[in-house]
Parts: structure tokens; C-alpha cells; sequence
């Protein structure tokens, strides 16, 4: 018993040293960086939740990366015939495990990101690409805190957390509300919203803040913050958290008979807001960049992504789908997989076509319009309401 | 009792090794091997990947050799131990990140700040029953977590971010991956053999007779509240500096990373390597963080494999996989703080 | 004001009736169920289980079917409760504290992730939904559902401390927690014994994950942790071991909370409440009712 049980210990051992040293691409002594490759395929890294209570955004994600890598694939690959790939990581909205997948990506060769859903796990995970010299085109994620550290490896093709927020008050100027209450989940993104819309809430003048607060994600019961809402007695309450709770604070404020608007930000536009929610969801509005269903004439695209995957596309198909075609192009303006070229490329690039209209990068390399409109739920789905042009 | 056994439940044997496995594993050297392996690898293999996996693996050892001296040494169940490593690492971030310092001279303060939060959580509740204690330390950690995501000086939820690195003399930094991997598995090595160390000494004996009768300790003059305080305190230590390296690993430090989740894998490697047996543990902790990356396809079930796995350790080996050795003779179970009934008793 | 009560007392029956599980395990044979707030959650997925293979249910019938799935789901989640006890616990019985703790935290993970993995990690609409009028009472707002759930957990309650009360096996039970090997003398069957009470108080934590997961409308498997703890602390402010302690710990829990959010924001409502917990376990371990000298050497 005893010796089988030490030979087990010595092979998993023996195993794991073996398993984490194949596939080496050299040791310290060895030196032999593996980027700079000239041949075989140009791998794009994608670190995205694929577990965890976002997982089906991930999804979205991975397919619509995948579409366009597919597109581009078949249309002859970039740099005079060479095929993309994408390598997907795991960041299940958790920055110890965003921050894993990143290095793993670093080190199977990627030379360019274009993952990032949530913010947080995203953070930590722009050091390590910085280092490596590897460019972020990140399609999701848009805390204002990505745009703060003012890398120069970063770039945002999501409008930011600000953008997000000035598009909430146009449509509170334009619908003529007068109090506003903001409630997040305390998550970076979430909180990063509320902030930020208060600001300019409070900076505009033209409607006053009932209440800003944050409750605890993962909850059931959010009887209180429906308490300070219905004492309050805003005209609209902009939710800037998930899903999830945004369902449950939906049905909540419904059932205690909340008379005013509700509105949601882009981390509740999923379909099962209003399953969670109920009847209460119908006429929720949500500030959101387009969906596939929402762009006009994206049919063929969404028909394309159907007939590839066997589903509708959801939330960023479509920026992860720009995400890798902006990334070829600008590989292939570069002429090389070279970090700093493929960086000064995505700089110079203007009136490159995406989803979003055409792409310039501002300085601070964000979209210079975030291309925020406006969704409100109709028979339990998204539909647009305001472009907000 | 030997610094292994760990419970009443324990098979104790009493035989010299026999075999030359056995006399690897019992060895004075084994030590130094798994250090002489650590050095190596990244001789090996230097890839940015295999350097985060094994460094996060190396901090991870040192926080289960950290906890063990609570739960293995002197059996008091910490089920928010990740919060000494959250104190460790806020206060490292922010006092580095506020002075400009580089992380090394953070740990002055690093120390003071997890001693206090030991005393905090150890002095009101150690007076409180094991399973209490328990509840209590789960408390502990979700109010680290839910206070460090509501402040604005610890960034609210998005955490510190951009902390400087952990020392740089001239042109050389310290922060460059294949280094800092070198600094922590030094600490760690150092760390781990002065746990193994303080389980020998005197008061190492003290918790173990804590942990296997207190009422008798304390008839025998133990100061057992006093005991168990700086079994919390060093296991604070541990954890501190753990988070010291954590803020320098990943050089940012959110609130999502000390969950409860990551408290009870801390304490699934210790349970599962063997509780009071440093050699165990440290293998435990390697084995908890090392196979999720092994086997990624699988990381949906992982946590019901560990959970599947504490029970059936529980149940069928409490010695934990690394079988402990007794080298002293075996004792009669002195009969067990609640009676048993029949049936309980097989 | 009279919004806040009613909103405690509502949340603080949910609490009480898991804490009625907690407590009357703790009582009898004194383990801390480290996985009761799991069997909750589980409770509250068998009747989602139940629910979505039976297609949709119109609206008119959803108390009623309501009824029939919580009784169902009563019975599984028992019957889980039961084997828990039978596979994880009953084989430690006399072993020290800290295995069995480990033990429950290992039966937490695996209820928590082989839900998980059964069901998917994404959170669940739950197929039936109580809506229904809402009214003024006294300056509260109420909505039936909530009345009609609250009855339903009164009664659960009521009967529970009829049951331990009136019946033999409650007097049982009662015999046990007082004094193990001396019920065993006496010729009671401990075993059956405890596997009943285990039957009881998972059943009734079943019961309240059904009724979360139709007032609420969403599960998720991890709803059952910070409950949990929750309901934990009800037990222990009421005096655990303590029936009526249980029930109203729970209450007292849930307006305290209330107050709390109300005071210092809801993102401090949870460390308020380990907060109060701790205060509990430091001045007064025996909770409110609790007058039993609990340790015994």
C-alpha cells in the first residue's frame, strides 16, 4: 500500500514537471524568443469568460472572433498567405485566472489581444501584455480605469465607461427626467458608471441625483435599495450592473408598485433579463452599443454567424468580429507581427469600417464616439429606441 | 505525538522506513531536493506562462505551510484565512503605491498591520468553541472582502492597481518574472522550514497538546488562550507575507481574489496533504494549484472533485494522501470529547 | 418605518426557517451543518427540475402546483438531508470537531458544484411566479404572495414545534440532545433518530428555497452560501440547540439587517451581520433564549 501510494505521488509529480516543461520553447540559458515568427499562423489571444455566471457573453464573443478569423482565413489569411488563430483563455470575471490565461496567451505566441468582457479581470491582465509588447484591442470590457493607466498598448473599440454615461444623460435630457436615482452592484464596471454618470448628471444641471447607492451582487433579497428607491421617488433609475440582479431589482421594484422608469446599462442587455424580471421587465430601457439585431442591414452578417455556429449572435459578436478584422488590418498595414509596428499602425488607422461606423482613435485610444444608443424591451427582447443621433 | 499525526482517528505506525521510496520521503534532504527542482525549472522552461503558474504555485505553499501551523499545528478550523493574505497585500499595495516605495520595504509594516489583524479576529473569538471559531473566521473574511471593495483607499472594487516592484538596485529589477519567481521560492523555502521548525519547538509541542485535549493542557499549565493567539498571530505572518508577494506577482490587488473560495482551497490543501505534516502539505498545495492547470478542460469539476475528495479524506484517511509516520509509541484515544454511540463508532 | 418591519419580518422568516435546520441538528447531536444553506439551494433546484419537465403551468394554477412541487421537494431534499448524514456524518460521529467541519465544508462544495455541473453555472429563471396584489397595511406595502408565504412558513414552523413537542419522537429527540448514551440506554433507536431530524430540517430549508425561488424568480447554485451563514447567525442570536430561538433569531436577524442597511448602506448590510454574529458568539454564545450549559467536557 504504502510504496503503491508513494509511486503515485512520484508519478503525478514526475507527470506534472513533465507536462509543464513539454512544449518549452526554451529555458532561461536557452534564450530564443518565439515571437517574430515568420511562418505558420498568426495567433490572436482572446481572454474571455468561458466559466462563471458570464459565460454565455463569452460565447458570443468567441463566435463572433471566430467568424471573422474564418472570413479572413478563407479569403487567403493575412501577410502574404498566413492563416489566423485564435487562442482562447479563460478569465471567468476573475482576475487571478484573467491574469493566468493572459501569460499563458503571452506564451503560446499571441500577438495581439483581442479578449477583455469584464473589467475587472481585464485590469491585471494589461501589465502582462504591456510587458510582452502585445497590443489589446479589448471589444468588451470599458471601465474608465482601462483608459486611466494610459498604456499605449491599449485599445478600446467598446464606448468607455464615460461615453456610456453621457449617453445615459442625453436621454435623460431628452425624455425630460428631473431626479435620477443610480444604483450599481459594487463592481468595478458597475460603480465605474454610476461615478461617472453622477458627475455629469450633477455638472449638466438640468436633472438632479435622488440617490446613488450600490447593493451586494449575488444576493436574492434587495428589499432595501428598493425601500431608498420608492422613498426617493425618482423618475428614473438607471441600474448600471449585470443582469442578474438587475432582474431580480426589477421584479422587485414592479412588485412594490415603482410607478417611474428603469433603465439598465450595457451589463444587463442579456436575454434573460427579462426572464428574471418578468412581466416587469417590458419597457426597460437600456443604454447599450448596437447589437447584430439592432444594426441595419447586418442580416447577411447575423444569417452568416447563424448558419457558422447554429445560433443568433448576442452581446459583442459584433465588437469581437471587428476586434479581429481591425487587428489583421492593422498587422497587415504593420507588415510585420512586430508589437511597437502593429501599434503604430492601429494609431494611424482612419475610416476603417466596423460595426460601430468607421474607426479613428482618439488619443487616449477609445472610439471617439462610443456609438451608445438606446435599447428598450419589447414582448421580452431588445429593440432600439433612440439612436441618440 | 509526532508533528504528523493528526488526529485520534489516525492509524499510527510505528516502523523504521523500509524501502528506498520511503526513505526518500522520510529523508532530512527531500527538502532540499523539491528546492534544488524548484531552481531548476526555469532552466528548463523560462516561458512567462510556466513562470506565473509556478510562482502563484509557490505563494500558494507558503500560505497553506501558513495555515497549517492554525488548523494542522494547533487544530483551530480557519475558514477566512485568505484575509490575512488580503490585509498583506492592501497594505503592501497602498503603502507602496502611496510613497513610492518598492515592495521590499513594505514588510515592516506589512507585519505590524497582519500581526494587529490577527489579534483582531484571534483575541475576542478564541475563547469560542471550535465550531464556532469556524463560523466566526468565515465572518472575518467576507467582512475583509465586502470592507475592501466598499473603501475608497483600498480602490473600491477595482482593487490597487500599477504597484511598484518588489526592489530594484541600478539597472537590475527584481520584478522581471524569472527573477521574482527566484525571490519567492527562496522566501517560501525559508518560510515553509521555519514552520516546520517552530511545529518542533516548544511551542509547537504546546499546540499539539492543545489541539488533542485542551482542558488537559491547560491542567498542565499551558496557557492555552495564549497558545492559541500566536498560533493566529504566526499563521497572520504567513499570510502577510504571502500577500506581500501576491501584490508583487500580479501587481495588482482586487477584492474578487479573496473570496471564500480561495480561503477553503487553502484549507483543502492542507486537509488534503496531511494536517500537521509540513512535507504534506506543501505537496497538497502544489497538487491543488498545480492540477487545474494540468487539467483545464476539467476546471468545471474541479471544485466538486475537491469537495467529493475532503469527505472521502475525511471519512477514510483524516491523515490526509501523505501518509504521516509516528515515531513514537502509539497511544490509547483517550476517549473523545462527546461520547460515542453505537453505530457511530465502527 | 413600517415598511422597514414588514421587509425584515419578511426576509427574517426565510432565515428562520433554515435556521430552524441549522439549529435542530446542532441541538441533538451537535454538528454544525456546514451545507444546510446548500440543501436550500438544492430544494429550490429540484423544483426548478420538476417544474421545467413539466412544461408550462397557467397561471392560475401556479399556487397550487406550488404547493404540490414544495411537498415534493420537501420530501427530495429530505431524503438528501438523509443520506448526507448517512454517508458524510454518521461514519465520523465520534470523531474530533475539526474533521467533521471539514467534512461539512466538503459536503458544501459538493452540493454547491454538482449543481453546478448538472445544471449549468448560470443563474435560472424559476419556471412559476407568484404575483399577485399588493396593498396597503399600515403604512407598509404587502403583496400576497408574501402573505401567503409567511403562512406557509408559519405553519411549517408551528407544526415543527408541535412535532418535537407532542409526538415521540420529538420527546426523542429532546432525549438526545440531552443526553446521548442514556437515550440509547433507554432503548431509543439514536440512529433513526437523527436521520429523522436530518430529514426535518433539510425538508424544511427545501421549503424555503422553493418559496425563494418563486417569489424571487432566480437561482443560482451558489444562493445558498451567504444564506446560510445567515441563517447561522439567527441560530446562534436565538440560542442554537433552541427551537423557538431559531424562529426568533431569524426575525430579530432580518430586522436588524434592515436597520443596518438602512443606517450605513446596503453594501454594508452583510458585514453588519457577521458583525452582530460575532458580538452574539463574544458576549452572549448562548443567544437569546439559549440557558443550556452547552459545553461539556
Amino acid at each position: 500500500m504504502r510504496i503503491k501510494r508513494h509511486s503515485t505521488v512520484l508519478i503525478t509529480i514526475a507527470a506534472a514537471v513533465l507536462l509543464t516543461t513539454s512544449g518549452c520553447s526554451g529555458g532561461l540559458l536557452g534564450g530564443g524568443e518565439s515571437e517574430g515568427e515568420s511562418a505558420g499562423p498568426i495567433k490572436l489571444a482572446m481572454v474571455i469568460p468561458i466559466s462563471g455566471s458570464s459565460a454565455p457573453t463569452g460565447k458570443y464573443m468567441e463566435n463572433g472572433a471566430q467568424l471573422a478569423i474564418n472570413e479572413i482565413n478563407e479569403d487567403g489569411g493575412i501577410l502574404d498567405g498566413r492563416e489566423l488563430e485564435l487562442v482562447v483563455g479563460d478569465e471567468a470575471c476573475d482576475p487571478q485566472q484573467g491574469v493566468a490565461s493572459a501569460n499563458k496567451a503571452v506564451s503560446a505566441g499571441a500577438v495581439v489581444s483581442v479578449g477583455g468582457y469584464c473589467s475587472g479581470a481585464t485590469l491585471p491582465q494589461l501589465p502582462i501584455f504591456e510587458k510582452a509588447g502585445i497590443p489589446m484591442i479589448i471589444p468588451a470590457a470599458n471601465s474608465q480605469d482601462l483608459v486611466n493607466q494610459k498604456l499605449k498598448n491599449v485599445f478600446m473599440i467598446n464606448g468607455t465607461g464615460k461615453q456610456q454615461s453621457t449617453a445615459a444623460l442625453d436621454f435623460i435630457k431628452k425624455q425630460g427626467f428631473t431626479t435620477v436615482a443610480l444604483v450599481d452592484d459594487n463592481t468595478s464596471y458597475s460603480k465605474d458608471i454610476n461615478v461617472e454618470t453622477a458627475k455629469q448628471i450633477e455638472e449638466d444641471g438640468s436633472a438632479t441625483v435622488a440617490l446613488s447607492t450600490s447593493v451586494t451582487a449575488g444576493e436574492s433579497d434587495y428589499s432595501a435599495v428598493v425601500r431608498d428607491i420608492m422613498n426617493a421617488n425618482p423618475e428614473l433609475v438607471y441600474w448600471t450592473g449585470y443582469y442578474q440582479e438587475g432582474g431580480l431589482i426589477i421584479n422587485q421594484l414592479k412588485k412594490a408598485g415603482f410607478a417611474g422608469q428603469i433603465m439598465v446599462a450595457d451589463g444587463s442587455v442579456d436575454p434573460s433579463l427579462s426572464e428574471i424580471a418578468g412581466a416587469g421587465a417590458e419597457g426597460v430601457y437600456a443604454t447599450m452599443t448596437q447589437t447584430p439585431d439592432t444594426i441595419e442591414g447586418a442580416e447577411d452578417w447575423i444569417a452568416n454567424y447563424e448558419e457558422e455556429f447554429g445560433s443568433a449572435p448576442g452581446p459583442y459578436s459584433t465588437q469581437s468580429y471587428d476586434a479581429v478584422r481591425l487587428a489583421a488590418e492593422a498587422i497587415e498595414q504593420a507588415g510585420s507581427t512586430d508589437g511597437d509596428k502593429i501599434i503604430d499602425a492601429l494609431e494611424a488607422i482612419d475610416g476603417f469600417t466596423m460595426f460601430s461606423g468607421p474607426l479613428k482613435f482618439t488619443p487616449e485610444h477609445t472610439l471617439s464616439s462610443g456609438g451608445f444608443v438606446i435599447l428598450k424591451i419589447q414582448d421580452g427582447t431588445f429593440v432600439l429606441e433612440d439612436d441618440l443621433s | 505525538m509526532t508533528e504528523n499525526v493528526d488526529t485520534t482517528l489516525a492509524p499510527k505506525r510505528v516502523r523504521p522506513p523500509s524501502n528506498w521510496l520511503s526513505r526518500l520521503f522520510e529523508s532530512k534532504q527531500l527538502g532540499w531536493i523539491a528546492l534544488a527542482l524548484a531552481v531548476a525549472i526555469p532552466f528548463i522552461n523560462a516561458t512567462p506562462y510556466v513562470l506565473n503558474v509556478l510562482t502563484t504555485a509557490a505563494i500558494f505553499v507558503l500560505l497553506a505551510s501558513g495555515l497549517n501551523i492554525v488548523v494542522g499545528y494547533c487544530g483551530l478550523l480557519d475558514l477566512g484565512y485568505i484575509a490575512f493574505m488580503a490585509v498583506g497585500a492592501y497594505t503592501a499595495g497602498i503603502v507602496s503605491k502611496a510613497f513610492e516605495l518598492p515592495l521590499l520595504f513594505t514588510v515592516p509594516v506589512v507585519l505590524v498591520m497582519t500581526i494587529l489583524a490577527g489579534l483582531i479576529i484571534g483575541a475576542p473569538t478564541l475563547r469560542l468553541r471550535s465550531d464556532y471559531l469556524a463560523i466566526v473566521t468565515l465572518g472575518f473574511g467576507e467582512i475583509t472582502r465586502i470592507t475592501a471593495n466598499n473603501l475608497a483607499i483600498t480602490g473600491g472594487p477595482s482593487g490597487i492597481f500599477g504597484i511598484p516592484g518588489i526592489l530594484k538596485i541600478g539597472d537590475f529589477d527584481f520584478q522581471q518574472p524569472a527573477v521574482f519567481y527566484f525571490v519567492t521560492v527562496f522566501v517560501v523555502a525559508g518560510m515553509v522550514l521555519a514552520a516546520a521548525r517552530l511545529g518542533k519547538s516548544r511551542l509547537g509541542r504546546a499546540w499539539r497538546f492543545v489541539r488533542e485535549d485542551e482542558d488537559a493542557a491547560e491542567a498542565m499549565g499551558i496557557h492555552t488562550y495564549k497558545v492559541k493567539l500566536l498560533a493566529y498571530i504566526f499563521g497572520a505572518i504567513w499570510g502577510g507575507i504571502g500577500g506581500v508577494l501576491f501584490a508583487g506577482h500580479f501587481s495588482a490587488v482586487a477584492p474578487q481574489s479573496f473570496i471564500f473560495l480561495q480561503s477553503a482551497l487553502v484549507l483543502m490543501a492542507v486537509v488534503l496533504g496531511g494536517m500537521g505534516n509540513t512535507r504534506g502539505v506543501v505537496l497538497g498545495a502544489l497538487v491543488i494549484s498545480l492540477l487545474p492547470e494540468l487539467l483545464r478542460d476539467l476546471a468545471e469539476y474541479r471544485y466538486l472533485a475537491f469537495g467529493i475528495l475532503l469527505v472521502i479524506v475525511m471519512v477514510f484517511r483524516p491523515q490526509g494522501f501523505w501518509p504521516a509516520r509516528g515515531y513514537e509509541p502509539e497511544r490509547v484515544p483517550t476517549g473523545d470529547k462527546e461520547p460515542a454511540v453505537a453505530g457511530g463508532t465502527k | 418605518m413600517m415598511q422597514l418591519i414588514w421587509d425584515g419580518l419578511f426576509v427574517g422568516s426565510f432565515y428562520a426557517l433554515i435556521a430552524l435546520g441549522y439549529s435542530m441538528v446542532y441541538g441533538i447531536i451537535k454538528l454544525l451543518n456546514f451545507a444546510h444553506g446548500d440543501l436550500y439551494m438544492l430544494g429550490a433546484f429540484i423544483a426548478f427540475a420538476v417544474l421545467s419537465s413539466l412544461g408550462g403551468i397557467p397561471a392560475s394554477l401556479s399556487i397550487g402546483a406550488l404547493l404540490v412541487v414544495l411537498l415534493l421537494s420537501m420530501l427530495l431534499t429530505g431524503t438528501a438531508g438523509v443520506l448526507i448524514e448517512r454517508f458524510a456524518y454518521r461514519p465520523l460521529r465520534g470523531a474530533p470537531r475539526l474533521a467533521v467541519l471539514i467534512t461539512a465544508v466538503g459536503v458544501s462544495f459538493s452540493l454547491e458544484y454538482g449543481v453546478a455541473a448538472l445544471a449549468g453555472p448560470n443563474p435560472k429563471a424559476f419556471p412559476i411566479r407568484l404575483e399577485g396584489e399588493v396593498f396597503n397595511l399600515i403604512g407598509a406595502r404587502v403583496s400576497l404572495p408574501q402573505i401567503v408565504l409567511m403562512i406557509i412558513a408559519g405553519l411549517l414552523m408551528i407544526g415543527l414545534n408541535s412535532y418535537i413537542h407532542n409526538t415521540s419522537t420529538g420527546r426523542a429527540m429532546r432525549s438526545i440532545a440531552l443526553d446521548r448514551n442514556a437515550s440509547l440506554l433507554m432503548g431509543i433507536n439514536v440512529n433513526s433518530v437523527i436521520a429523522r431530524t436530518f430529514f426535518i430540517g433539510s425538508a424544511l430549508a427545501g421549503a424555503a428555497g422553493v418559496m425563494a425561488g418563486a417569489y424571487y424568480g432566480k437561482i443560482d447554485f451558489l444562493m445558498g452560501f451567504i444564506i446560510g451563514l445567515k441563517a447561522f447567525t439567527a441560530a446562534v442570536i436565538g440560542g442554537i440547540g433552541n427551537i423557538k430561538g431559531a424562529m426568533l433569531g431569524g426575525l430579530v436577524l432580518g430586522f436588524v439587517e434592515a436597520f443596518g442597511a438602512q443606517w450605513f448602506g446596503g453594501q454594508w448590510r452583510d458585514v453588519f451581520a457577521f458583525a452582530v454574529l460575532i458580538l452574539f458568539l463574544t458576549l452572549r454564545p448562548t443567544g437569546i433564549l439559549g440557558e443550556r450549559v452547552t459545553e461539556r467536557v
